[in-house]
């Protein structure tokens, strides 16, 4: 490889970093306020192979950074067309973070973060040794693609300095990111073959083990599965690790053999079943560290929802701290369930209990960070808050004036 | 191998003028990472560097846990890589050193996960920055050591004014290090500001803190002048008691 670039390449060079004080210039960052990168799978006529673009200034064409004057800091886009006849759309995001990778590959040349965060640096040496062209960037990228990623038939390359035709397609970047998250939502437990377990908490907690799914964030609301994957992947002995999803007992409550098995091991023996979509039976242990509480309310046969940062009685009249004494502690306690927010918009949220048609209480403020959830189930006016109730009694009587779907008998438990 | 230099000390005792002559004499021998650990000192301004608000470590873990709570996280970017990722945009780079403001302790929640990912973020930046040093301006209570950082503390100097209580109080929280960390290199009593001989008394109270003293530092009148005028102690010249000083305990301390 080394001879036909002014820089050598290697694995041995990605944890290279470049301090200001050895830096020539630098793309993205933030002090660029324009800046992405965006990997897309296109049609084979839309691309032109191995051809590399660079529109705007060049490496050599900008005044580098001044340890007097500081400046030196450019925007940046990464475009990456790529085709190949097994190449789909959700290769595209593998694709694109390989350009943080392949970047750091390079001796001399630092990347950070992905996306619209991106920041690139280049170091004087490097500078030095001739590497003054983006397009020699560009021409490493297609070598490092092409014979790293066999899968990719064809790779046009083009890298953007010009700070308005950033901005202008910026934009199209954003939706595509989004886009990308969306879908990152929708996938289901059943889509995947492995879990994530977290044992964070049991310093607290030790008999507790968060089990962390596609449809269930941890406890702490910190910890989605995509998280689970990436800490698993840099330390699989830590203390979040990969549980193999095992065979389906139970599709409705949510009982899976590998979660079963590895409930059994972390809760030191105290439990070998749990139920991932129910809070009656088997329900997930608690650490102590959980978002929100889900608790039953047996006068209207239902739950209420209560998180950390509310402060008053709920309508049971207990407070979050008092219920959370009784349902921390890394034990399974049949109508009490320890939860993160984000688990209010999960389509298996207590699944087996009614889901979220069954929630009749939850403070206002919780409301309002999830009207889009409870609006789309058509829920939204139908639960109480603090403000419509104070005791059960004027709960009860709530949910009969606004006619509470539950209530009416109108949700069916899944069979 | 990185040598973490801890200087802790009530408020008022000169911990952050210490630190920052510490920070300015050490860069000259290698790479330094300084750490401002303690929210109510402004380790910045004494360096000559300001840092906003917004570029504190916990700023960020803040920020991030509010992203993540109102569902605008993105689900498929890693907090571990999203967080180092901030903590290195939040360096502020400086002439053979590196400065970061660790910034205010939680607040109520759960902070297992994110303080977690802020350990392995600091441990990662040290490595792939390859510090010589670090230099840790910490708060009396020692919270963001405690919980943010995995490492060994190899010389922890705790400093105090030249008073019987403020002995005294150094004693007491030499002791609450000594339970929080399990492995403690050497400790060091600094006594600042110090006028003429030690009285009796004072003696007495510096052999029950149970405290070995390194260094008396005189009465700086130069640093007194550059406070006022509101100046970075790092412009202090080499011959000042204070300087002279720091020299020395570095020297003492072989680092």
């Amino acid at each position: 490889m080394e001879g036909e670039f002014h820089a050598d390449m290697g694995p041995q060079y990605e944890g290279e970093v470049i301090r200001k004080e050895d830096l020539y210039i630098e793309f993205g960052g933030p002090k660029a306020a324009q800046k992405f990168e965006l990997a897309t799978v296109k049609s084979p006529d839309e691309i032109e192979n191995e051809k590399v673009e660079i529109i705007g200034p060049d490496i050599g064409d900008l005044k580098p950074y001044d340890e007097e004057k500081g400046g030196g800091s450019y925007p940046i886009a990464v475009l990456v067309d790529v085709a190949g006849g097994e190449l789909d759309k959700d290769a595209e995001a593998v694709i694109e973070r390989r350009i943080h990778m392949f970047t750091n590959m390079i001796e001399g040349w630092y990347h950070m973060n992905q996306r619209q965060d991106v920041w690139t640096r280049i170091s004087k040496d490097c500078y030095k040794k001739g590497f003054n062209s983006l397009r020699e960037l560009g021409e490493i990228y297609i070598l490092l693609y092409t014979s790293e990623m066999p899968i990719i038939e064809s790779i046009q390359v083009t890298i953007i300095t010009d700070e308005k035709k950033i901005k202008e397609l910026l934009p199209h970047a954003l939706e595509v990111y989004a886009a990308r998250d969306e879908r990152a939502r929708t996938l289901n437990d059943e889509d995947v073959d492995t879990f994530y377990g977290c044992v964070l908490c049991q310093s607290f907690a030790p008999t507790h083990i968060s089990i962390i799914t596609p449809n269930r964030i941890a406890n702490c609301g910190a910890i989605n599965w995509f998280d689970g994957r990436a800490a698993a992947k840099i330390d699989p002995d830590g203390p979040i690790f990969a549980i193999p999803k095992g065979e389906l007992i139970d599709a409705i409550k949510g009982e899976y053999s590998g979660a079963n098995a590895i409930e059994a091991e972390k809760s030191l023996g105290n439990y070998d079943r749990v139920y991932l979509y129910s809070a009656f039976e088997h329900p997930h242990t608690s650490c102590g560290c959980f978002e929100a509480i889900v608790y039953y309310i047996p006068e209207a046969d239902a739950f209420g929802v209560v998180h950390r940062e509310y402060k008053g009685e709920t309508v049971v009249g207990e407070t979050f701290s008092h219920m959370a004494g009784e349902t921390s502690g890394g034990k399974q306690i049949e109508g009490r369930l320890g939860t993160g927010l984000e688990q209010l918009r999960s389509p298996k949220f207590i699944q087996a209990d009614g889901g979220l048609a069954r929630i009749v209480w939850m403070p206002k403020d919780i409301k309002e960070r999830f009207k889009d959830a409870l609006e789309a189930k058509g829920l939204y006016d139908k639960i109480a808050t603090e403000e419509d109730v104070k005791n059960v009694d004027e709960l009860l009587e709530f949910l009969e004036k606004v006619g509470h779907p539950w209530i009416k008998g109108e949700v069916e438990l899944p069979t | 191998m990185t040598k973490t230099i801890a200087i802790a000390g009530k408020g008022g005792v000169g911990k952050t003028t210490v630190a920052a002559l510490f920070i300015k004499r050490l860069s000259q021998k290698g790479l330094v990472l300084a750490v401002d650990a303690d929210p109510s000192t402004n380790l910045d301004q004494a360096l000559g560097l300001s840092v906003d608000d917004s570029r504190t470590v916990g700023r960020i873990r803040e920020e991030m846990a509010e992203e993540v709570s109102k569902g605008r996280f993105s689900p498929v970017v890693s907090k571990q890589e999203y967080l180092f990722s901030k903590i290195i945009e939040s360096l502020v780079e400086s002439k053979g050193f590196d400065l970061l403001a660790m910034g205010r302790p939680e607040g109520p929640g759960c902070y297992c996960a994110s303080n977690a990912f802020l350990r392995s973020s600091l441990d990662k930046l040290v490595q792939d920055y390859k510090y010589n040093y670090i230099v840790m301006d910490c708060e009396a209570g020692m919270e963001h050591i405690s919980r943010q950082t995995t490492r060994d503390v190899d010389v922890l100097l705790i400093m105090s004014d030249p008073t019987i209580r403020g002995v005294t109080a150094a004693g007491r929280m030499k002791r609450l290090i000594e339970e929080l960390r399990s492995n403690m290199g050497k400790v060091g009593l600094i006594i600042n500001r110090v006028r003429g001989e030690l009285s009796p008394e004072m003696k007495k109270a510096i052999d029950e803190s149970g405290l070995q003293v390194i260094a008396l530092i005189p009465e700086d009148p130069e640093m007194a002048g550059l406070e006022m005028s509101g100046r970075p102690v790092t412009e202090l010249s080499q011959e000042s008691p204070l300087q002279l000083k720091v020299k020395e305990i570095v020297e003492g301390l072989s680092l």
